[in-house]
């Protein structure tokens, strides 16, 4: 109850306080430019996440769910090397499984999407949404084409609530209103 | 040729002081200044490193992220650091990402170029591999402020030096300059006023103190001479102007005297009178009683004239048995006549001569007065002699 009631006032207060879209990468022109830059901002993003457990040398596992719209095949590029392994699925198999480290949520249904987020909820998953560019459902970090390129926003609350931990200089870089919720 | 210049010990001191202590000062300022430019240009270096590493923390999510922003914002903290003139953040392919150079101008620019003129390089790495590179670059800032206070420190010391010099050599005036001039105070009292009674007190400083011993007893010596000098002169004078066997003064002295007294009482308006005395029988005595005889002869009637002056006559031994006796002054009233009577008492005794025998001195005494028998002593003096040969005449003619 608590926690519907707080989740709806995260829903209301957030687009305001925390959830900014700031961060804004230099993107070469054309499709190919704007798909590499996504998998740079992912491959940085994976990079500056820190899971519970985490074993050093097995690369993370990427669950693409829906359908991407910034890029057709995500693929992250990691800084300074290494390797994530990048699974399509559907949301039905996520949930089911447990092998995915991260979820990229595309264009899906809503019942699927609110079933997912669901789902993340304490559990150690990085959720990455390129179809939510107010970043108000609930994804822990929000890709959106912005004027002069791509960008990312940061769902404090979302990041709270699981047991990832992020370095807070990329906290800092997707939030532009230097405030915290 | 000129003369050389001289200057005072004092002021050469002083100089002196000066010198010595400015050549300190200006040498450990100088070794600090180069000692604390060199400290802190080390330090400035370490500053910038340590910028460099908080840059390159702070810049690195921005560098994976691509984002200038970003790299804007991570730079922000550096900003507030003093001595940083330019930062740079490059990609991994070296293009430049942002960029901030200080608002402040370069205070130095010439030491900037010296001491900064690379900048503090650092890479950012992400897990291992290059991912940009910031460069951050100092100015002189905080050496510049470091050499002005030293300067102005410096400049302080120079002060405080002047007046420690100051002080120092009116230490040294008080403590040398002025025994030395104890010194050549006796020294030239000694030579101009002939001061040999004079001595150099004890001093304080013992090179100076052994000195003023070596000058007091040159300055005894000096007094003995000076002394044995002047007893050695008044004998002789005494000799030049006195009989030595009557000690009565002699022929010079009397003419000396005579001299005088003519002009004195000439000016005065005074009188005077001359007595010519001879002995009569002096000759027989000498004869008949031998030379020693005759000296004692001459020694007793030399101490019966004394016997008569009253004070400020005078008496001369002018000749073998030859006195004069001026009494001066002669009153009015006094008849020049009337003064032989004395002398001529004086000889009634007889005299004890040294073989034992006896005998009776005779004298012939002749008057002239000043001014009515001679105004001048040649005048004076053959009116005197005159009269006391008539009066010799008169007594042969008698027997």
């Amino acid at each position: 109850m608590l926690a519907s009631l707080f989740l709806i006032g995260a829903a209301v207060t957030t687009p305001q306080m925390s959830v900014q879209a700031a961060s804004q990468t230099i993107v070469e022109d054309g499709a190919a430019g704007v798909a590499r830059a996504v998998d740079r901002m992912i491959g940085g993003i994976i990079s500056y996440t820190r899971w519970p457990g985490d074993a050093p040398g097995t690369p993370p596992t990427m669950c693409v769910v829906g359908a991407p719209r910034l890029t057709s095949r995500p693929a992250p590029v990691l800084p300074g090397g290494g390797h994530v392994v990048v699974r399509r699925t559907t949301a039905a198999v996520a949930t089911g499984g447990d092998d995915c480290d991260i979820l990229y949520l595309g264009r899906m249904p809503v019942d699927d999407r609110r079933r997912l987020i669901a789902w993340v909820r304490d559990r150690p998953v990085l959720t990455i949404s390129d179809d939510d560019p107010d970043c108000l459902y609930g994804a822990m970090f929000c890709l959106a084409e912005k004027p002069g390129g791509i960008g990312f926003s940061v769902n404090l609350d979302a990041i709270g609530r699981g047991p990832l931990r992020i370095d807070p200089r990329v906290l800092k870089i997707g939030r532009s209103d230097g405030g915290a919720p | 040729m000129t003369a050389p210049t001289r200057t005072t010990l004092q002021k050469l001191l002083s100089r002196f002081h000066f010198g010595v202590t400015l050549f300190a000062v200006a040498l450990s300022g100088l070794t600090i200044l180069l000692a604390g430019v060199a400290a802190l240009r080390g330090y400035a270096d370490r500053n910038l490193e340590l910028a460099a590493q908080l840059g390159a923390y702070g810049v690195e999510p921005a560098l994976v992220f691509n984002d200038p922003e970003a790299a804007r914002e991570g730079l922000d903290p550096l900003t507030h650091i003093p001595g940083i003139a330019r930062l740079l953040v490059l990609d991994d392919r070296g293009r430049p990402l942002t960029e901030w150079t200080s608002p402040h101008a370069d205070p130095a620019p010439l030491l900037t170029d010296l001491f900064f003129g690379k900048p503090s390089t650092m890479t950012v790495r992400r897990n291992g591999s290059a991912i940009g590179t910031i460069e951050v670059w100092g100015d002189s800032s905080t050496l510049t402020a470091y050499v002005r206070i030293g300067l102005l420190a410096g400049l302080g010391c120079l002060l405080v030096t002047a007046l420690g010099t100051i002080i120092l050599a009116r230490r040294f005036e008080y403590e040398l300059v002025k025994p030395l001039g104890e010194i050549a105070t006796v020294a030239h009292d000694v030579r101009l006023h002939r001061r040999f009674d004079k001595r150099v007190q004890p001093l304080g400083i013992a090179e100076l103190d052994r000195l003023g011993g070596d000058i007091n007893a040159l300055l005894d010596e000096l007094q003995g001479w000076q002394g044995h000098m002047e007893s050695e002169h008044r004998m002789l004078a005494h000799r030049a102007s006195h009989d030595p066997l009557t000690a009565m003064p002699n022929r010079a002295a009397f003419d000396e005297q005579l001299a005088q007294r003519i002009g004195k009482a000439g000016a005065d308006g005074t009188r005077f009178a001359l007595l010519f005395v001879d002995a009569d029988n002096f000759k027989l005595a000498n004869d008949s009683f031998g030379h020693a005889a005759g000296d004692a002869l001459l020694v007793a009637l030399s101490e019966r004239i004394k016997a008569t002056l009253r004070p400020g006559d005078f008496a001369a031994r002018i000749g073998g048995d030859e006195f004069i006796v001026l009494v001066d002054p002669l009153d009015i009233a006094t008849d020049p006549e009337t003064l032989a009577g004395p002398i001529r008492t004086g000889m009634a005794d007889p005299v004890v001569l040294p073989g034992g025998d006896t005998y009776r001195l005779a004298v012939s005494i002749g008057v002239a007065a000043f001014p009515t028998d001679g105004a001048d002593p040649a005048a004076l003096l053959t009116a005197a002699d005159a009269a006391m040969y008539a009066e010799k005449l008169a007594k042969r003619s008698q027997t």
